[in-house]
């Protein structure tokens, strides 16, 4: 009995131990470049068909050596799909090329890519990010340089829009091919506004006249004018509007002075107070996109980004318009953004069979059929011309208001430093928070972002 | 602890020494004996205690994951303990979360266990529902669950209404959010129930029975009887669900994502997973993940150091 006792208590110190390092263990294990992601990453299946893929000695005069090739994305189902089904075409069409493909939602992307990275295991062909991650990937000399393809004619960019190829610049390499465009967007359900009398925004409309319908609105309807604008996107709109950048050119902090800041953050705090603009505890209670304000006809706008109106219109069943963001000088602040690159890995072997994938992938009209803008309106504007014949209400609107925005715009800025995540973050999760929920000034919030993305800056530079 | 070093030393001791002998006799047969358990011996040196060391080394490394580790002494531990306010911001919200979350869990988890231990007919099926929460407690879908039940008009609100009290905003609030995280971790009971049952099972009837008769009520049984009798595995609990408690990371993470409200969710490990994924600071996530280790083993080791004061044991006649 005694020595029992004595065991249970023994077991319990190991088990306990043995929790503790198995746990660490676990939450550990992938920065050892090695145990995986969660995300399901089966390989593509389709494999090549059997009379094209094996051999090689079939009908093909030339019989180029087969090649393998891996692509890697994030996505939904939807693109997924779509994108599996664009590999078969290619392999049908490329028969020496065999593409294995890896994709996971964009959760856990990032940790997979790096994990990759870091075991020397980069895929050939990889979607890209704009902005932090572009720059990320750039700095630690990643990616592979497409300018030498663009001159040999493998990518063939004579019809994809120049301003939107330009973001995927970065120190004069061309690092990613963009797949898509966005821009941000006013989205507003023309009924509401009638119904209270208001009137409807149009391009040359300001910032005042978007108080002032959010106003009628809440007033005569008695629904919240507007959501509250997500600082993170809207705050870069407003700085470029008043003739600066998010970032500076040395990329040591915001590009901004404390005045742009606390203007952006009065207006919604002013907004806020007079209930026209729910408090920030209702709006996290919204957070996702199809349980937005303007899906529950709670809100008559939305600020967010072009693509995601095909998703919100579809969740509020009713027809929704697109208009671009209140001035003055939209067309300082306004920008079209790539919804994602391909890039190449510097470390691949087959660079130039990727960059071949590329081109297919931007100048192929089936592949747009398959798509049908889900990765954003296409950058070749012959492309983007077919496709529109062929689209519904809502996508149509989006393609509509690409080329309003193409119009009204100025090139993006692609001045985003290795920190920028991390500012982000710091301006998302937390100062704009506090500034909403009152607990801070818009004063305070602009000193304590502007030191402490400083500093982020100077640590990871 | 007198009670348990006291035999546990003695008992060691013998097995090490008769494991010493056979080692000289017959090394051929512990060469069998490992390759039996090599298995084990790769899994947890190549999945385990590398990583861990590794980390420890990273832990001194600037590390994007993206270029080699680059060694910049304790400037990361620096960093975390005079310059990063989110650091202590997510400790103080850990501390909170663990030490109100496990006591609730393990006195709901008491309670179910003696309701459970009364039924006779059908106690399997009350064990099994019971346990249910605790098999799909950590998954997504739960704490998407969660977001409906606690949302501004989730099915809480609702009955909140139906008895003429106003909604509150129970994901939005900082006041409130860290509490909906305390609950669903209280509803997770299940393994702790299964270990209190076990226990409650193997105090001998006799004694109740003896106390009943000497006149003791049923809050006087409990206290004196059932709660000193339990506590070798209330010790076991404690020290189980508290290591559980420090290291949540998927309710918080699906609930509430990026520690929304106001950081009021932030728990640290979803602080060390955004430093090591989100800012590309493996090198800092690592120095985290070590600081949490010894918080941990201090915390354990002061438990147990406590058990001689309140842990009784049946055999020195419940002191």
């Amino acid at each position: 009995m005694n020595r029992r006792r004595t065991f249970t208590v023994l077991f319990a110190v190991l088990l306990a131990l043995a929790t503790v390092l198995s746990a660490c263990g676990g939450g550990k294990s992938s920065d050892g470049g090695g145990s995986g992601s969660p995300a399901a990453s089966p390989p593509a299946g389709s494999g090549s068909p059997a009379g094209s893929g094996s051999g090689g000695g079939g009908g093909s005069s030339e019989a180029p050596k087969p090649v393998t090739l891996k692509v890697l994305w994030w996505g939904g189902q939807t693109r997924h799909d779509n994108t599996l089904k664009i590999i078969e075409l290619y392999q049908q069409q490329n028969p020496h090329v065999t593409i294995e493909a890896e994709f996971t939602g964009f959760d856990g992307y990032w940790e997979k890519l790096s994990a990759m990275v870091a075991g020397n295991n980069t895929p050939d062909v990889l979607q890209m990010n704009f902005g932090e991650y572009l720059t990320q990937y750039a700095k630690n000399d990643v990616l592979a340089d497409l300018n030498p393809f663009v001159q040999s004619g493998i990518i063939d960019t004579g019809k994809l829009d120049a301003g939107i190829m330009e973001s995927g610049v970065v120190d004069g390499q061309l690092l990613g091919i963009p797949l898509g465009m966005n821009a941000l967007t006013v989205i507003y359900d023309p009924e509401l506004i009638q119904k209270a009398g208001a009137k409807e925004p149009a391009l040359g409309w300001t910032w005042d006249d978007f108080k002032e319908i959010a106003r009628t609105v809440h007033k005569n309807l008695g629904i919240y004018g507007s959501p509250t604008l997500e600082a993170n996107n809207i705050l870069e709109y407003y700085a470029r509007q008043n003739g600066r950048k998010f970032f500076n050119d040395e990329g040591t902090g915001v590009g901004f002075d404390d005045r742009i800041f606390i203007d952006y953050f009065n207006m919604q705090a002013e907004l806020i107070k007079e209930g026209v603009m729910p408090t920030l505890d209702v709006m996290q209670q919204h957070s996702a996109l199809e349980d937005q304000l303007i899906v529950h006809g709670k809100a008559p706008f939305d600020v967010r980004w072009s693509n995601q109106v095909v998703a919100l219109s579809k969740a509020a069943n009713r027809p929704l318009k697109l208009t671009v963001l209140p001035g003055p000088n939209t067309e300082m602040g306004l920008f079209l953004k790539p919804s994602m690159f391909f890039s190449v890995a510097k470390s691949s072997k087959n660079a130039e069979e990727a960059a071949k994938f590329i081109n297919f992938f931007v100048n192929t009209l089936e592949v747009e059929q398959i798509q049908k803008g889900e990765r954003g309106v296409p950058i070749n504007s012959e492309i983007r011309e077919a496709v529109s014949q062929a689209l519904d209400e809502v996508q149509k609107n989006m393609f509509e208001y690409i080329d309003l925005a193409a119009a009204n715009s100025s090139p993006i800025d692609t001045n985003y430093p290795p920190g920028s995540a991390e500012v982000l973050s710091l301006l998302g999760d937390d100062i704009e928070d506090r500034i909403l929920f009152d607990e801070m000034s818009p004063e305070e919030g602009a000193k304590k972002f502007r030191e402490q993305a400083a500093e982020i800056l100077a640590r990871k530079r | 602890m007198p009670v348990a070093t006291e035999q546990a030393a003695p008992a060691a001791g013998t097995a090490f020494r008769t494991r010493r002998r056979k080692r000289k006799t017959g090394g051929y047969r512990n060469l069998t004996g490992y390759a039996f358990i090599s298995p084990f011996l790769i899994g947890f040196f190549g999945l385990t205690i590398i990583p861990i060391a590794m980390t420890l080394y990273l832990s001194f490394t600037d590390y994007n994951m993206l270029r080699p580790p680059e060694w910049i002494g304790l400037e990361n531990y620096e960093r975390m303990f005079t310059k990063d306010e989110k650091f202590w911001h997510a400790l103080r919200v850990t501390f909170f979360y663990t030490f109100t979350a496990v006591p609730f869990r393990l006195i709901v988890a008491l309670a179910i266990a003696m309701l459970v231990a009364k039924i006779i007919r059908g106690a399997g099926f009350y064990r099994t529902v019971f346990y249910l929460p605790s098999i799909i407690g950590g998954s997504v879908a739960v704490a998407v669950m969660w977001r409906q039940l606690f949302g501004l008009d989730g099915a809480i609100n609702t009955i909140l209404r139906w008895i003429g009290l106003p909604g509150v905003s129970w994901l939005g609030d900082p006041k409130y959010a860290i509490w909906t995280l305390i609950l669903l971790y209280g509803w997770q009971f299940g393994s702790s129930m299964l270990i209190f049952l076990a226990g409650l099972k193997n105090i001998p009837h006799e004694y109740y029975e003896a106390a009943s008769v000497d006149g003791a009520g049923k809050v006087q049984r409990f206290f004196r009887i059932t709660i000193p009798l339990l506590t070798p595995v209330i010790l076991f609990n404690v020290v189980i669900q508290l290591i559980n408690g420090f290291l949540a990371f998927t309710p918080a993470y699906v609930i509430f994502g990026d520690g929304r409200p106001l950081g009021a969710t932030l728990v640290y490990v979803l602080y060390l997973f955004q430093n090591a994924f989100t800012f590309f600071d493996m090198g800092y996530a690592s120095g985290m993940a070590w600081v949490l280790l010894v918080i941990v083993g201090v915390l354990t080791a002061l438990i147990f150091k406590s058990s001689e004061y309140w842990v009784h044991y049946e055999t020195k006649g419940g002191r």
